[in-house]
């Protein structure tokens, strides 16, 4: 399965990628996680030390013009096998720059090597039988410009609020207009049975799933430690383990 | 005075940015709020309302759809692209996302 974890900010994307990547990995997955986001988050929901100079980019080069390219010789694979960093119970990291003090220049190079190596997943028989787990940066942009084309199936996560239900709405017409994925929208921070419903009818979406409105989630991202490290037996944890459950069903 | 709100996502930019325009407008000041969100949600906060909210025309697909004529002057694209919002601010979204490979 190849996911994409799409939503408005303060959705939830990175807890719910980072916990399920790691949920899968522990049921024998091989995992490859990708963080899209220019700003810092999968890597505490993971649980990996954020890196000062992007890995990636290493692999890329100016070409005459002066703009990035690729470097010869790296694709998919070998970028996952030199730039991807390990994650707790077997996950593979691979990341975009984060934006620095300095802004994006000092990166560019590993955002556009990254930006490559998303485009040219889904066409690498290596990583047929692996899961996929993408964190995209918040709001329809990245949908939009097809930093999510390895996706089979995108999760669209809800929180009970207008703002993030038409969130969810525009992006879901984004990613559907393409034709070939599975759009599963998952209600997150319910705090009583009505409100997943609720959720799904702001959307206008039927509701794959819910995670429950939990201490515990906002405690692990005020210490920037992943939930299942955290507080592996709270509710939203439970709930992220059965949504892995239900994925791999589906 | 001019004040741009910029934060990571999910930390209440535009909950306090609404909050804030309002009540500037209520203390006398006038008003322009600036949606610059592809993702515009502004006038959820302002009160515009979020079906009317995510009908609202941004000015950037107004222009390049050629739906309205070329307006050169600030004044004249907040006067034509904008909506009214409670406590008299005057709300302008400036460009927003809804298609795939938007260009």
């Amino acid at each position: 399965m190849k996911l994409a974890v799409v939503g408005k900010g303060g959705a939830g994307k990175s807890v719910v990628a980072g916990t399920l990547a790691r949920v899968f990995a522990r049921r024998g997955d091989r995992v490859l996680a990708l963080d899209s986001d220019t700003m810092p988050g999968l890597t505490y929901s993971l649980g990996v030390e954020p890196a000062g100079e992007p890995l990636l980019q290493a692999a890329a080069e100016k070409n005459e013009a002066g703009r990035w390219r690729t470097r010869k010789g790296i694709g998919p694979v070998r970028a996952v096998q030199r730039y991807a960093q390990p994650a707790p119970d077997g996950v593979l990291l691979l990341q975009s720059g984060k934006t620095t003090p300095e802004g994006m220049a000092p990166v560019m190079g590993s955002v556009n090597v990254f930006y490559d190596v998303v485009q040219r997943l889904r066409r690498a028989p290596y990583f047929r039988d692996w899961t996929i787990v993408g964190d995209l940066s918040a709001g329809p942009r990245q949908s939009a410009y097809r930093w999510a084309d390895y996706a089979d199936t995108f999760l669209l996560l809800a929180e009970p609020t207008w703002k993030s239900a038409l969130t969810a709405r525009r992006i879901a017409r984004i990613v559907r207009s393409r034709g070939g994925v599975t759009v599963l929208l998952v209600a997150n921070k319910t705090r009583n049975d009505a409100d997943a419903a609720t959720v799904g009818e702001m959307v206008g979406e039927p509701v794959f799933g819910w995670i429950p409105s939990d201490p515990a989630v906002v405690q692990a991202e005020r210490k920037g430690v992943p939930l299942l490290d955290h507080a592996p037996h709270s509710p939203a944890a439970r709930a992220v383990e059965q949504l892995a459950e239900r994925l791999s069903s589906h | 005075m001019k004040i741009a709100v910029a934060g990571k996502g999910g930390v209440g930019k535009t909950t306090v940015s609404g909050t804030l325009a309002r009540a500037l407008a209520r203390s006398g000041h006038q008003v322009l709020a600036l949606d610059g969100d592809v993702n515009p949600m502004l006038g959820i906060s302002l009160g515009v309302g979020p079906e009317e909210t995510d009908r609202l025309v941004a000015a950037r697909q107004a222009l390049d759809g050629g739906r309205l004529g070329h307006e050169p002057t600030a004044a004249g694209l907040v006067d034509k692209f904008g909506t009214d919002a409670p406590d008299g601010v005057r709300l302008v979204v400036v460009s927003r996302i809804d298609e795939a490979d938007p260009g």
